[in-house]
């Protein structure tokens, strides 16, 4: 919102106090100014120049040659503006300048061949207006040198607020002013009303009957006869023009003064518009339309708070008016509107509607209920200066329940509870009162207030503290250099998921945090995924059902940005539903996953090692590396599955007794088509929660082996079809109590060992914790395995 | 006798002299000076030795073994120096063998920073769902249903009832929901907006929620810890301005701004001239929260806060594009 200085100065004496005092104060106490636009400064280069002589520019059609008078000397311009003619006054902007719509900064030039020393300005190029068809031209009075600041009265200083949503009372130009008044103990001004009486009484001009009086509960108006409609005077223009408002008629322009005045939206009817002279306020029928003043056919519902007249509605409330009973040129009488509407009608309006204007940014906020008459009151007063209008005596002012001050106690101790430092009584006391709370009664331990109605946002205790905080200012609260920390338990909850981190980036892995919203194709594939209502288009409608849904999309940038050797992890949340409705939590289940991905070379050729691809084996080391670390090491066991399923072509799965923790494999090429991926990739996604269940118990010491360890090795030519994982455990199962390990650590197919066969070898461990083994005992154990092996899987033993 | 020392102190000094790598030399120790080496035969023959002779001759073969030993180890450093310098013909300038960590996400590790700073101020760290009801997210946070100030946080809704939560801030609820005073607790997690996506914003961003809740909780704490924080996180030398703002579940509530450290407060693009860059937001506890908690508001006190991560993480490490964070390019992970 933007707020003009030279306004603010009729409602406050700010002599004195300095721009940036202003800017400082406003800011630290709660009205933040985001920007500062200072005309004079903008404008510093601007002078009226008077022009002595046009010619057209010899190599260009559209370009004139002119000869500038800027009081001191003849300077020659070059201007492309079609209504440039000599012996005319114009916004000179000289060498220096700064062109306020582009920021353009102007130096000395050729053009076309021809030197030019400055630029003649249009309106839009001063920012004033969206008018470019030509430069703007002065009042041929105006002396050639004098600064456009003062020749146009642009020495206003603007300020640019951010207002919070519970300071609905600083949305007026009155309203920042009070805050003000408050930082530097000034007093505020508020315009006097005189209106010259009448022949005419209101009761018989128009009446009005509110149907819905919750939505509605105020609703006043003046009635002004005779009107003349013209342009607004120039004062009134530049106030409008200054915070960025477009001036339309001196009835309009009146009501757009007083909102930003007074902070309370008007609304002038064509009198003789309205059948019956009759205003109704109530709820429109459900599926019924309307067209608003902008031209544009509305459908309305039953929520929607109407004005209608005898026979029709004539305003949406709080919002728009309607085209029907618009102030036009050969309007004469008119009603006006003065209206406390209840703010969450308003605001679900303007949703249903999706229209949004600067009355009913303030209704919702909470305009103040007892301001419609002085509002009312005071934009007749001014409608009739300006339009040798005559203003009706009276008002009709429909306000069956009053809304009152509320009344506040706050106790002083509360305010060092809460903010850590004692502020004096009297000053507490001048904050509250400087705002506009009445002190109904106080005293040095406790005081009342009445909250003034403009400040719907203050009902307790502590926003009165919160008030006097904030006038007192938030810097003198103390900043404390000790705290009290109680010795419980600290907890860390993101521990676990930090652990699994080191141990990934510790394998080689890159962390990814992709966006968990994906295309219904994506999110399908995994599970039944939860729709979003308003999505930012189809490509990120749904919730991921799996890491996997969101990581492709990343591998696939990467590989189209020629990274294609990538090894990803990534932690976060998938979504699914439980049931098709969702109505409580039970019906959908957010899990946390882990997800390991490889793709591309796991090595690049070296010059010790030849390139090699990633592969299954790559993957499975990682998992069983990441998930033992996390978890007792002889708790897991993995089961492999060759037939694949929709996501894999092969894959295994990690479990702890009959808990599934995670399952990985080769991506299915159908799948990662889907993504635009043509190499392939390997993952594993698991369960982080309930790899944690897993990981309550501390692990203990192993005593270390004091005896040696014996090796054996011997490998076998077998069927091809039999696992390694078989015999392994074959093994295990078979060999006595002093064999301790068993690890196949070579696979070799070739034609010589027969079709269909293969040959793996296997390293045997032998040790007792106790003793030293003898060579007899571990030869005895090992020939005999020897024997089983071979007649259990019709093997051979290969040539020692 | 000393005929045999003689001829063998000979016939070792030549044996010796012949020697041109390790492994004879080792056979040549074998020989000579093992334990069942011809040394330490003449020495078994020492007790043939009259008595009169023994000490010469003793003393002749300590001296035959002690040169003995000392050409020996002679010749043996001889050898590694030797074996030092061959192993210059090797070109030790080439790569090592690959051996490459990975590299945690840099808003990962921007939150670890946080996260450890505030476990030294004695914080616990809560996590909390994203996809929350509005109950949580809104309601619980005095967040009137119809209030504008729901207009503050665009909102992704999966239903009426349910959305991605927009703030860190439902999980204060859940917290109080669980637990009785004191509790002092940072909620670090990913937050979702229905925001356009460009350089500067993204529907998807991380925040980390911090609540403190005791029975002499006070604004001048709040400064005081989130003071001592940024001075931790963003250098000693630090200004910073406490302002009066808005948030429906905090009263006062205030906004966190610090020097802007690209221009040192002179004003720049970034901090918008200001010479300020707002980090984060705060305030004491509302006491209608702590309704909804079942707090008691004339026992307890306490402030809350929240802030962004990606922002603090741009302007630190000097990205432009907050997309760049979701983009996930291995060069930009592996960067830092």
């Amino acid at each position: 919102m933007k707020i003009s200085l030279n306004w603010l100065k009729e409602y406050i004496d700010l002599s004195g106090i300095s721009v940036d005092e202003i800017v400082s104060k406003l800011t630290m106490s709660g009205l933040e100014v985001e920007s500062v636009e200072d005309q004079n400064e903008m404008f510093k280069n601007f002078i009226v120049g008077f022009v002595e002589e046009k010619e057209k520019h010899p190599n260009a059609d559209k370009l004139s040659l002119c000869v500038i008078n800027n009081g001191t000397e003849k300077l020659k311009v070059v201007c492309g503006a079609p209504n440039v003619a000599a012996g005319q006054k114009v916004v000179f902007a000289q060498i220096g300048a700064v062109v306020p719509n582009s920021g353009m900064k102007i130096s000395k030039a050729k053009i076309r061949g021809a030197e030019s020393n400055g630029m003649l300005c249009s309106e839009s190029e001063l920012g004033l207006s969206e008018d470019h068809s030509g430069i703007l031209v002065l009042d041929a009075s105006l002396k050639e040198g004098t600064s456009v600041s003062e020749a146009l009265h642009l020495d206003d200083v603007l300020f640019e607020l951010g207002i919070t949503p519970n300071r609905a009372d600083a949305l007026s130009h009155i309203g920042v002013a009070r805050d003000l008044a408050a930082l530097f103990q000034r007093k505020l001004k508020l315009p006097a009303i005189s209106i010259p009486q009448s022949t005419k009484e209101i009761d018989q001009s128009a009446s009005i009957e509110i149907a819905d009086s919750k939505n509605c509960p105020r609703y006043s108006a003046k009635v002004i006869l005779h009107v003349d409609i013209k342009e607004s005077p120039d004062w009134l223009k530049r106030r409008l023009k200054a915070i960025g408002l477009r001036p339309i008629n001196n009835i309009v322009d009146v009501t757009n003064y007083v909102l930003h005045e007074i902070g309370q939206p008007l609304h002038a009817f064509d009198l003789d518009k309205l059948a019956d002279k009759k205003i109704i306020v109530k709820t429109a029928e459900a599926e019924s339309h309307f067209t608003t003043l902008d031209g544009k056919e509305r459908k309305l519902n039953e929520h929607v708070l109407l004005i209608c007249d005898g026979e029709k509605p004539v305003a949406v409330a709080g919002v728009m008016g309607g085209e029907n009973s618009e102030v036009t040129s050969l309007t004469k009488n008119i009603l006006l509107e003065s209206a406390f509407f209840h703010p969450s009608s308003i605001r679900k309006t303007s949703k249903f509607l999706g229209l949004t204007t600067d009355a009913s940014y303030r209704f919702e906020r909470g305009t103040d209920p007892s301001a419609t008459i002085y509002a009312a009151e005071r934009a007749a007063q001014l409608i009739a200066e300006l339009g040798n209008g005559e203003v009706v005596n009276g008002a009709i002012d429909i306000y069956p329940n009053k809304i009152v001050a509320k009344e506040i106690t706050l106790r002083l101790y509360q305010v060092e509870r809460v903010l850590g430092y004692s502020i004096p009584y009297e000053n507490i006391k001048n904050i509250l009162s400087s705002l506009g709370f009445a002190l109904k009664n106080a005293n040095e331990k406790s005081i009342t207030v009445l909250s003034p109605t403009f400040r719907p946002d203050i009902e307790r205790e502590i926003d009165l503290i919160e008030e006097i905080a904030r006038i007192n200012g938030y810097d003198l609260i103390p900043t404390i250099s000790k705290i009290a920390i109680p010795i419980s338990e600290k907890i860390d909850e993101s521990a676990f998921v930090d652990e699994l981190r080191t141990l990934a980036t510790g394998l080689g892995f890159n962390e990814i945090l992709s966006i968990p919203m994906v295309t219904e194709k994506a999110a399908g594939l995994f599970g039944n995924p939860i729709g979003l209502l308003n999505p930012q288009g189809s490509e990120m409608g749904y919730l991921r059902t799996s890491l996997l849904g969101s990581a492709l999309p990343v591998v696939e940038k990467n590989i189209n940005a020629g990274e294609k050797n990538l090894k990803f992890f990534e932690i976060g949340k998938v979504f699914a539903k439980v049931n098709d409705e969702i109505v409580s939590f039970s019906d959908f289940v957010e899990e946390e996953r882990f997800l390991l991905l490889l793709t591309g070379k796991i090595s690049e050729k070296e010059w010790y090692a030849d390139a090699r691809e990633c592969d299954f084996y790559d993957l499975k080391a990682s998992v069983n590396e990441c998930f033992q670390k996390k978890t007792l090491d002889n708790l897991l066991n993995d089961s492999y599955y060759h037939n694949g399923n929709k996501i894999f072509d092969y894959f295994f799965t990690t479990s702890s007794k009959k808990t599934v923790l995670g399952s990985g494999g080769k991506v299915r090429k159908d799948v990662l088509k889907q993504f635009g991926i043509s190499q392939d990739v390997f993952c594993f996604e698991g369960s982080v929660e309930r790899l944690k269940s897993l990981t309550q118990k501390e692990k203990t010491f192993n005593e270390l082996l004091r005896f040696p360890k014996v090796m054996k090795d011997f490998a076998f030519v077998l069927a091809k079809d039999i696992s390694a994982e078989n015999v392994t455990a074959f093994i295990k199962k078979k060999g006595s109590g002093i064999l301790k390990d068993v690890h196949p650590f070579d696979v070799f197919e070739h034609a010589s060992l027969g079709a269909e066969k293969k040959s793996i070898a296997f390293s045997l461990t032998y040790f007792d914790t106790e003793r030293t083994l003898t060579d007899e005992e571990v030869d005895k154990d090992f020939q005999s395995l020897i024997e089983i092996v071979q007649k259990e899987f019709n093997a051979v033993l290969r040539g020692k | 006798m000393l005929t045999k020392i003689q001829t063998l102190t000979t016939e070792f000094l030549q044996a010796l002299e012949k020697i041109t790598d390790q492994k004879k030399l080792e056979e040549l120790r074998l020989v000579y000076l093992s334990r069942n080496g011809s040394i330490a035969s003449l020495f078994e023959e020492l007790k043939n030795v009259s008595k009169d002779e023994k000490p010469l001759i003793g003393k002749e073969l300590n001296q035959l073994r002690k040169l003995a030993e000392e050409k020996f180890n002679e010749k043996k450093s001889a050898f590694e120096e030797s074996f030092t310098k061959n192993s210059q013909q090797i070109d030790l300038s080439l790569p090592g063998r690959k051996a490459e960590l990975g590299h945690k996400h840099l808003l990962v590790q921007t939150l670890d920073e946080i996260k450890s700073i505030f476990k030294g101020l004695g914080f616990s760290i809560f996590e909390g769902p994203e996809l929350e009801s509005d109950y949580y997210n809104f309601e619980a946070l005095n967040f009137p249903a119809d209030h504008p100030a729901r207009d503050m946080q665009d909102t992704f809704f999966v239903n009426k009832n349910f959305l991605l939560r927009t703030h860190t801030s439902p999980v204060q609820v859940r917290l109080m929901e669980k637990f009785q005073p004191p509790l002092r607790a940072i909620m670090p997690g990913k937050v979702y907006r229905n925001e356009a996506i460009s350089s500067r914003s993204h529907c998807m961003f991380h925040q980390v929620e911090g609540l403190c809740v005791d029975t002499d909780i006070t604004f001048a704490e709040l400064k005081g810890t989130l003071v001592a924080f940024a001075k931790q996180f963003y250098g000693k030398e630090l200004n910073y301005r406490f302002r009066p703002s808005f948030f429906p579940f905090t009263e006062p509530s205030a906004e966190m701004d610090i020097t802007c450290f690209l221009c040192k407060g002179k004003g720049c693009r970034v901090c918008k001239h200001s010479g300020w860059l707002e980090i984060l937001g705060c305030g004491m506890v509302d006491p209608n929260v702590f309704e909804y908690a079942k707090y008691d508001n004339e026992k307890y006190t306490g402030y809350a806060f929240g802030m962004g991560i990606e922002r603090t993480a741009m302007l630190k490490y000097g990205i432009t594009d907050i997309r760049t964070f979701f983009e996930n390019d291995v060069r930009f992970l592996k960067q830092f």
